[in-house]
């Protein structure tokens, strides 16, 4: 078949699909679920991880959560630690959009699309996080508002429920509307996604600051009780969404030639480079505080960076995290990451390994330890731990592929259609 | 748009100009052939990884997964939902016991205090928490924890939970910490759902079958007083204490949030609590804050007295004194 | 309208939550209709407790139905071990009186140290008093007051709150010795113990003991926790 056959029967194919929504998805997941060997391979092994990852949580439950390391003492673990910065990649997916809107940026237009559908994946991840680290998942309608019970207005976890529910609904809207508009070939009317956009930025915000609240409103744990959580999650937000969506687009160009004007890339390092320092600044008046006022309070920090009382565990995740966090965000100010370069992905792999920690690890861990009655009792997931993260990643990237074709789709065919008209 | 010649997607083959159901559009190559295969495989192969989720429906019956909020059921539910609850314990624990629903008694507010001089840590009280509320046998579990402090220092983490030698050491006082069944509960602010609250006479308490088991409230509460339940609690039936309250000692489901209760189901029946009746050197005091002439309101007037943490504001019902 | 479409589909995806959760809503309607009655049972019941809780507290002139607080006694004088057998085989003990009858008491004492017959090792921690503080040399069977007042040994405490105000006042007010039984004394009886059942009253100091109770955290399983 020629190339240009191939054209005029997808230029059809636009023309002519079924005009409906449902049915536009369907010609979608049809359209997502195509590629070449190097595709199925991939989906496959995403596929087979997400399975294993299935398969831990569910003997998980038939057994109960002792088969995680938690304790009373550490009650949350790796699971709150992934949701933790899920919910940062959430938010990070569409500070992008922040530049487009606001200053009417034309290419960062192109390439908000991909900040929304990570954000996507990343919800459905922090959903995923929050399921399997519930003691009674038979239970979960209890949280639904109206049928359940929830603790509305006081409960900053029914808060975090209810926004990043709102937060999904509010970006598969804007997700779906535009490519459904494209999809049809017609130019999306702005009253039905402008006001959603700007719903979603602020919503980002919100999600990312309500999910710290539930952190630094709890009085008892004084690493966590600190007015500076809900500003150091928007900075480190802003560096990890940005730089995991250059990693994306990277990896799109590389895999199916979609390729972003370089512009927008160059806007996001310069988010991320305004964006980390500024986490590194209050992490370091964060520790200044902590250190040098000493006391009870400085015990979990101590015991994170040094160790305390012969307890180590968490000491080398940290210093890896600062060190990451460090040689990342000076890679991001050379020259070089503003072109297309290895310096760039080099950096936005480190300062998301180093965020990772940052705000998992090096967050909600020490955040348990010592107890609140000073008992150091330490932290270490399990294997079915790892199972369950890594299925949870799994899915998310499964996801995050499946979008991402239809984005690339939806757009290379209305490519072809305004080349041949 | 930058456009890009390696056109990512096999072309479709037929016709798509009616605008049908789209199932019955798709043409039947052999890619939507093995898509399809594909697709089903994945799914079963799911379906098997969550197998072991069957123990749901196994455990888990359509009565009491539909189980209301504990304020939402009325008597007659009750009645249902305890005898329900009696059966299962006797088929999976072995014991007859009987479930009650305790209520406040109106006008009584509870208050618990611990005498500091007197308390020598020997841990009578932990181990009669054990066996009255039916705990855990495999892990000892209990609801208080006696701590072990250094002299001359409030600070807890010079504190020991794990000594084990003769008590008291003559450098050594011990503070038992239990539930403080605060007035401001952090640990009620933070249940998404409600199923932990305070009820009139002071006391917190938990629907261990509403309870989803997030471990919000556990790492809300700045005393250590929430225990989960990582696993079923194993519990010989010889040893299962029969009389049993709802919102206190019946066994616990797994995946559920427990908490010291006050002994609800014998408080509120005008007994004393099982910890304290336990303790030998009579350092525990316990009575109606709303009783002037009540055992705990002498020592709030008589002794020196302090709650733990009292900057976080949470005002805890639960009073330490020295002699 | 462009998006209409789209918008249709999405509340249509609600309107059905909508529906599932309107059906299980119902479900639960009913289930409060059955309850309307039960629960002013529930009220009848709730305020018949707090007539009863109130008529304790306010004097009213209904005096409350309260039941006894029994101090634990001391069954008697105490008996002496012979190690002799009687004709049935059965241990022979004496009355202190027995012996102490037949010599005359050594008011100056006040160590076991210092007696060089009986009761030498004996253990005496207990301030400065001798032993005639409080023992009765009148009748070895019975104790005294500071006063001289004769006092049985069923009726140690108000020996020892001669000197043991503070503690004797604790007592009285249920913050010292602990007790068995009912907080609510209009509804159940309660039980305390007395001095002696806790104190040896030779050396009173609280005996050291051995902790046989520790609950076993998973943190305690080093194995766990050290990685
Ligand atoms: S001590 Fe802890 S569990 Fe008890 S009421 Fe206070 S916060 Fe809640
Ligand atoms: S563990 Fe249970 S009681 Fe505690 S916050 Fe979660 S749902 Fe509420």
């Amino acid at each position: 078949m020629t190339a240009n056959a191939r054209k005029k029967r997808n230029v059809a194919a636009l023309k002519h699909a079924v005009r409906s929504y449902p049915g536009f998805l369907w010609w979608g997941l049809g359209q997502a679920t195509n590629g070449g060997l190097g595709f199925y391979v991939w989906m496959i092994v995403l596929t087979a991880i997400a399975l294993v990852g299935a398969n831990a949580w569910a003997h998980q439950v038939a057994r109960g959560m002792i088969v995680t390391n938690m304790t009373d003492h550490v009650s949350w673990g790796l699971y709150i630690a992934n949701f933790t910065f899920g919910v940062g990649l959430a938010a990070g997916g569409v500070m992008m959009v922040i530049p487009a809107y606001l200053y009417d940026d034309e290419d960062m237009h192109k390439v908000v699309i991909i900040g929304e559908a990570v954000a996507i994946a990343a919800i459905v991840m922090c959903t995923l996080s929050v399921l399997v680290d519930l003691g009674r998942p038979d239970r979960f309608w209890h949280l639904m508002p109206v049928i359940g019970r929830v603790n509305w207005p006081v409960s900053m976890l029914t808060w975090d429920v209810i926004v990043l529910n709102g937060y999904l609904v509010i970006n598969l809207h804007i997700v779906g509307y535009l490519l459904y508009m494209r999809y049809l070939g017609r130019k999306p009317n702005p009253k039905w996604y402008v006001p959603f956009v700007f719903l979603s930025i602020i919503w980002a915000i919100s999600i990312h600051t309500v999910t710290a609240f539930l952190y630094c409103g709890l009085g008892g744990r004084p690493f966590w009780n600190t007015a500076l959580l809900a500003p150091r999650f928007l900075a480190s937000a802003f560096v990890s969404g940005p730089a995991f969506i250059i990693l994306v687009m990277r990896i799109l160009r590389i895999t199916t030639g979609f390729a972003a004007p370089p512009k927008p890339a160059r806007t996001l390092i310069q988010i991320i480079r305004v964006a980390m320092t500024i986490n590194l600044v209050m992490l370091a008046s964060e520790l200044f505080t902590l250190f040098y006022t000493g006391g009870a309070h400085g015990e979990s920090a101590k015991y994170l960076f040094f160790g305390s009382h012969g307890h180590y565990g968490l000491v080398p995740w940290i210093w890896t995290a600062i060190a990451c966090n460090l040689i990342g965000t000076g890679l991001f100010f050379m020259p070089d990451a503003l072109e297309r370069s290895n310096t760039r992905i080099a950096a936005c792999i480190l300062c998301i390994v180093g965020i990772w920690i940052e705000k998992g690890m090096g967050l909600i861990i020490p955040g348990f330890i010592p107890s609140t009655l000073h008992e150091i009792v330490e932290y270490t997931p399990s294997l079915t731990e790892w199972k369950v993260t890594a299925g949870i990643w799994a899915f998310g990237f499964l996801l995050l592929t499946v979008l991402l074709k239809l984005i690339t789709t939806v757009f290379a065919a209305e490519a072809h259609k305004t080349e041949i008209a | 748009m930058t456009t890009d010649n390696s056109f990512p997607q096999e072309p479709h083959d037929g016709e798509h100009l009616k605008p049908l159901l789209p199932i019955l559009d798709q043409p039947s190559t052999r890619r939507t052939l093995l898509k399809t295969a594909g697709a089903a495989l994945g799914l079963a192969a799911f379906g098997e990884a969550l197998s072991p989720l069957m123990v749901i429906p196994e455990n888990v019956s359509v009565d009491e997964f539909l189980q209301q909020h504990y304020k939402e059921l009325t008597d007659e539910d009750k009645k249902k939902v305890f005898a329900r609850l009696e059966a299962e314990t006797k088929e999976r624990f072995g014991a007859d016991v009987t479930i009650t629903d305790s209520k406040p008694i109106p006008g009584v507010r509870f208050a618990y205090a611990i005498n500091v001089s007197k308390c020598n840590g020997n841990g009578k009280c932990m181990e009669a928490c054990n066996k009255e509320n039916n705990h855990h046998r495999g892990v000892d579990q209990s609801y208080i924890r006696v701590l072990e402090m250094t002299k001359g220092s409030m600070d807890m983490e010079n504190g020991s939970t794990t000594y084990d030698h003769t008590v008291p050491q003559d450098d050594k006082f011990y503070l038992p910490v239990q539930c403080q069944q605060c007035d401001n509960p952090p640990c009620v602010s933070a249940c998404p759902i409600e199923a932990t609250w305070k009820e009139d006479d002071g006391i917190v308490v938990v629907d261990y079958n509403w309870c989803i088991g997030c471990r919000y409230c556990e790492a809300a509460c700045p005393y250590h007083a929430r225990r989960f339940n990582w696993e079923l609690p194993e519990i010989p039936p010889e040893e299962v204490n029969p009389n049993q309250g709802y919102l206190s000692n019946r066994i616990r489901p797994q995946g559920a949030m427990e908490k010291c209760h006050f002994c609800l189901h014998r408080t509120r029946e005008g007994r004393a609590p099982a910890c304290q009746e336990a303790c030998p050197t009579g350092a525990r005091v316990f009575g109606d804050l709303n009783d002037p002439d009540s055992a705990i309101n002498y020592v709030l007037k008589n002794k020196r007295v302090f709650v733990l943490k009292e900057e976080l504001g949470t005002k805890p019902s639960f009073f330490y004194f020295f002699d | 309208m462009d998006g209409s479409r789209h918008w249709i589909s999405l509340v249509m995806m609600l309107a059905i939550l909508a529906g599932v959760t309107a059906t299980i809503q119902l479900r639960g309607a009913s289930d409060a209709a059955d309850g309307g009655s039960t629960l002013e049972a529930l009220r009848g019941e709730s305020s018949a407790n707090e007539e009863k809780s109130s008529a304790v507290r306010s004097n009213s002139f209904v005096p409350p139905e309260t039941f006894p607080v029994t101090i634990r006694k001391p069954a008697g004088p105490p008996r002496v071990a012979t190690n002799l057998k009687d004709v049935h085989g059965e241990a022979v003990t004496v009355a202190c009186s027995t012996c102490h009858s037949t010599r005359s008491p050594n008011l100056q004492n006040k160590t076991p140290q210092s007696l060089d017959e009986f009761h030498s090792g004996m253990k005496f921690s207990h301030g400065t008093v001798s032993c005639l503080s409080c023992h009765n040399a009148a009748d070895y069977d019975s104790l005294q007051l500071a006063d001289g007042h004769r006092v049985e040994f069923t009726d140690v405490m108000t020996l020892c709150g001669q000197c043991h105000g503070p503690q004797m006042k604790d007592f009285e007010h249920g913050a010292h010795g602990g007790l068995n039984g009912y907080w609510d004394l209009s509804r159940g009886p309660q039980q305390k113990n007395n001095c002696v059942d806790c104190h040896n009253p030779h050396t009173p100091q609280f005996p050291k003991m051995q902790p046989t109770f520790k609950p076993k955290d998973r943190f305690l399983e080093q194995s766990r926790s050290e990685h």
